[in-house]
C-alpha cells in the first residue's frame, strides 16, 4: 500500500509500461542490426504477417486463444498465492483428454461432439493442476517445483499414447488420426482460420473476471493469496480452496488443450505446443493478473507470433527466435520498470511520511525514523 | 545372460551423464541455500552450451570454452541478481523469462554462428585415464577413465558440502537462506551473499552446460539441454538440499537415462517415455512421501 493518489499512482503504471514498451523495441530492434537485419524491414513485414490482411487477423486471433486460456488459470492460481509453473503439461493432457473423449465416442454428434471433448479437457486438465494443489494444501510442498515436473511427465504420457496406442496403423508421423468434422470446433470467419475457440476464450474471459471480482468463491481466491494464516483463522476452507483453484487453473489449460486439437489441428499431434504454457506465465504477470489486462497481452503476443511468420522469407534464422526474445525482454523489461517504480512510490511515501511529521512537531517514531 | 562389458559401459555412461548436471545441481543447491531460487537454471545450462561451443570454436582452445560457458551463466546469474536481489522481483517470473530468452536467443545464434555446419564444430574433451587406477577390474573404466570435467564434477561434491557446513562464509549463506531477517540483524551482509551464491551457481551451472557440449557432441543444437536444467533443479529437492543427496539423485536419473539408450539390449520391455518420465515422478512421489524430512531453506524465494 501507498500513501500516493491514485492518479499518480495510475500514471506511474502507465508509465512503467510504456517504458518497458519503448525498451524492449530498442532492444529488439539492436538485436536485429546486429543480426545484420533491418529492423524496419523486419517489423514491416512481422506486421503484414500479424495485421495487413484478413488471414492475417485472423491468424493473430487464432495465435491469441491458447495463451489467453492458459494466461487466465495461471493468473486465477497467482491471485490464489499459488504458482501453476505446470501450464504447459496440463494443456497437453487436456489435449490428450478432448481427443481421448472424441475418439471414444463416436455416437456422440452433432453440437454435442465438441462440448464432450471440450469437457473432457477441462476435467483432465484440472485434475493434473489439483495434484501439485494437493500436494501443497495437505503436504505442504512447495507448488512451484511439483507443477513444474509434472509437466515432462505429462508430454511423456502424451508421447506414448500418440507413438504408442492412439498412433494410426501404419503411421510414422506421431499423432492420431485426425478427428471426424462432427467432433471438431467450427471456423466462425470464412476467409481465416479462426474457430469458435476464440469465443470460448473470450467468454472464459468474462468467467475469469466475474469469478475472480463478483463472486464469494473469487472474494476467499483473493483473501488466501493476500494473506494464507488470516484466511484460515477466519474459517475459510483454505486447503480444499488450494486443491480447487490449482484445478481450476489447470481446467484453463485444459481447456486450451482441447480448443488445439478440436480446433486448430484437429488431432492430437506430439509436440503440438511450442509452450504456451511457460509464455503464458509472463502474459499473466504483463496483464497484471486482470482478465482483461491478460486479454490485450495475449493478443499482444498472439500477433506477435502470427508476425514472425513474416520473417520467414527475409531472415529465416530470425522467424523462430524473434518471439520468444520479444517475449523474454518484455517480461524483463516491465518486471524491472514496474519495481522502480513501486520503489519510487515507497520514497515518495517515505518523503510525503517526512513532511507530514515536521507539520505535526511531533518527535519521531522508531518505525518512522 | 548380460556380459559385464555391458554393464561397465552401462555404469561409465552413467557417471559421464552425471557430471554436466551434477555441476548444475550443486550451483543451483548453493544458490537455493542462500535463498534464491533459479528455474533459469535451465536458461544457465543452454546458454553456457553455446558460449561454450561458441568460444572454443572462435579460439581452438576447450579450455577458453569452458570459460565462456561459465560467463555466459555468469552473466544470465547477473540479470537475475539485477531483477531479484536489487529489484526484489519475483523470482519465478524472472527465472521464466530468462528461460525462454535464452532460448530464443541460442536457438537464432545456432543458425547464426554454427550455419550449416551440423557436423562436429569443435574438438571435444578426452577422457583422462587416471594411472594404475583406471587398470582397476570394473571400477577402473567406471570411474577412472573419465574427462577432467568429469572428476572435477565429483569433487565438487565434497568441496561443496564442506564449503557450506564448516566455513564462516558457508554458515553465513545457510543464515541467509533460512532466516534472512536474522541473518540481517546478526550483521551478515544479505545481499552480498546471494549475490556472490548466485553467480557461483552461474558460473557452475554454465560449465555444466558447456560439458554437454563440449565433452560430448562438439556442437551445438537448437534447446541442446532440452529440460536437464529441471532434472538438476528436481535433483536439489530430492536430495534433500545436500551435496551427496544431489549427487545420488542425479546418479540415479542417469542410470535410468542410461538404460533406456540401453533398454532393447537389455531386453527391457518398458515403453521408453516411462524411463524418461522417471526421474521427474520419482521426485515427485518422493517428496509426496518423505516431504516431512526434506525441508526446503526457510527464506527460498522471499527477497529481502
Amino acid at each position: 500500500m501507498t500513501l500516493a493518489p491514485t492518479s499518480l499512482r495510475s500514471l506511474a503504471l502507465v508509465l512503467a509500461f510504456a517504458v518497458a514498451g519503448l525498451m524492449t523495441l530498442l532492444e529488439a530492434s539492436a538485436f536485429l542490426a546486429a543480426a545484420g537485419i533491418d529492423p524496419l524491414e523486419a517489423f514491416h513485414n512481422m506486421y503484414v504477417a500479424a495485421l495487413g490482411s484478413k488471414f492475417a487477423i485472423g491468424t493473430s486471433l487464432a495465435k491469441t486463444v491458447p495463451r489467453l486460456l492458459c494466461a487466465l488459470g495461471i493468473a486465477l492460481a497467482i491471485r490464489g498465492g499459488l504458482w501453476n509453473i505446470g501450464a504447459e503439461g496440463q494443456i497437453y493432457l487436456g489435449a490428450a483428454g478432448a481427443a481421448g473423449a472424441a475418439m471414444f465416442t463416436p455416437d456422440i454428434t452433432g453440437i454435442h461432439g465438441p462440448v464432450v471433448g471440450l469437457i473432457a479437457g477441462f476435467l483432465v486438465g484440472a485434475l493434473w493442476g489439483a495434484i501439485p494443489g494437493a500436494l501443497r494444501a495437505y503436504r505442504g510442498i512447495n507448488e512451484v517445483i511439483t507443477s513444474l515436473l509434472l509437466v515432462y511427465v505429462a508430454i511423456q504420457i502424451v508421447n506414448y499414447l500418440v507413438e504408442g496406442p492412439w498412433l494410426v496403423p501404419n503411421s510414422t508421423f506421431p499423432a492420431t488420426a485426425v478427428l471426424p468434422p462432427s467432433d471438431r470446433l467450427s471456423r466462425i470467419w470464412p476467409g481465416t482460420l479462426l474457430n469458435s475457440g476464440f469465443l470460448i476464450a473470450l467468454a472464459m474471459t468474462l468467467v475469469a473476471h466475474v469469478l475472480l471480482y463478483k463472486t464469494e468463491f473469487g472474494l476467499w481466491i483473493r483473501s488466501i493469496g493476500g494473506n494464507e494464516r488470516a484466511s484460515h483463522v477466519m474459517g475459510l476452507p483454505v486447503g480444499l480452496m488450494l486443491v480447487a483453484v490449482m484445478a481450476l487453473s489447470g481446467g484453463f489449460a485444459g481447456l486450451a488443450g482441447a480448443i488445439e486439437v478440436l480446433g486448430t489441428r484437429g488431432r492430437l499431434v506430439e509436440g503440438f505446443s511450442p509452450g504456451y504454457g511457460f509464455e503464458a506465465i509472463a502474459i499473466a504477470l504483463l496483464g497484471r493478473l486482470h482478465p482483461f489486462g491478460i486479454a490485450c497481452a495475449a493478443l499482444i503476443f498472439g500477433a506477435l507470433d502470427a508476425g514472425s511468420g513474416g520473417l520467414q522469407v527475409s531472415s529465416a534464422g530470425m522467424s523462430s527466435a524473434i518471439s520468444p526474445i520479444v517475449e523474454g525482454l518484455a517480461v524483463i523489461n516491465l518486471l524491472a520498470s514496474l519495481r522502480l517504480i513501486e520503489i519510487s512510490l515507497k520514497h515518495y511515501d517515505a518523503r510525503k511520511a517526512l513532511g507530514d511529521r515536521q507539520r505535526s512537531d511531533r518527535p519521531p517514531t522508531l518505525k518512522e525514523a | 545372460m548380460i556380459d559385464t562389458n555391458a554393464i561397465v559401459l552401462l555404469f561409465t555412461a552413467t557417471i559421464a551423464l552425471a557430471s554436466p548436471l551434477l555441476f548444475a545441481a550443486l550451483g543451483e543447491l548453493i544458490s537455493e541455500r542462500a535463498g534464491i531460487l533459479n528455474i533459469n537454471l535451465e536458461a544457465m545450462m543452454l546458454g553456457g552450451a553455446f558460449c561454450g561451443v561458441w568460444a572454443a570454436s572462435a579460439t581452438t582452445s576447450l579450455f577458453a570454452g569452458f570459460v565462456g560457458a561459465g560467463l555466459a551463466g555468469v552473466i544470465i546469474a547477473a540479470v537475475h541478481g539485477v531483477l531479484c536481489i536489487v529489484l526484489r522481483a519475483e523470482q519465478v517470473v524472472s527465472g521464466v523469462a530468462l528461460n525462454i530468452l535464452v532460448l530464443g536467443t541460442t536457438t537464432y545464434g545456432a543458425g547464426a554462428v554454427f550455419g550449416s555446419n551440423i557436423g562436429r564444430s569443435v574438438d571435444t574433451l578426452v577422457a583422462w585415464p587416471i594411472p594404475f587406477l583406471s587398470d582397476l577390474p570394473l571400477i577402473g573404466p567406471v570411474l577412472f577413465d573419465q574427462t577432467v570435467a568429469t572428476y572435477i564434477a565429483f569433487l565438487l561434491v565434497p568441496l561443496v558440502w564442506w564449503g557450506i557446513n564448516r566455513t564462516v562464509a558457508g554458515l553465513a549463506l545457510q543464515a541467509t537462506g533460512e532466516q534472512p531477517a536474522a541473518a540481517i540483524s546478526m550483521g551478515i551482509n544479505v545481499r552480498l551473499s546471494r549475490w556472490i551464491a548466485l553467480l557461483t551457481c552461474g558460473a557452475l551451472a554454465g560449465i555444466g552446460g558447456g560439458q554437454l557440449t563440449l565433452a560430448g557432441l562438439g556442437t551445438f543444437t537448437p534447446n541442446v539441454t532440452a529440460g536437464r536444467g529441471f532434472i538438476a533443479l528436481a535433483a536439489v529437492v530430492f536430495g534433500r538440499w545436500t551435496p551427496s543427496g544431489a549427487m545420488v539423485a542425479i546418479l540415479l536419473f542417469t542410470l535410468i537415462e542410461s538404460l533406456q539408450v540401453r533398454a532393447q539390449i537389455l531386453g527391457i520391455k518398458l515403453p521408453y517415455q516411462v524411463l524418461v518420465m522417471a526421474p521427474y515422478l520419482a521426485t515427485i512421489i518422493a517428496l509426496a512421501l518423505f516431504m516431512k524430512r526434506m525441508k526446503a531453506p526457510r527464506g527460498l524465494g522471499i527477497n529481502v
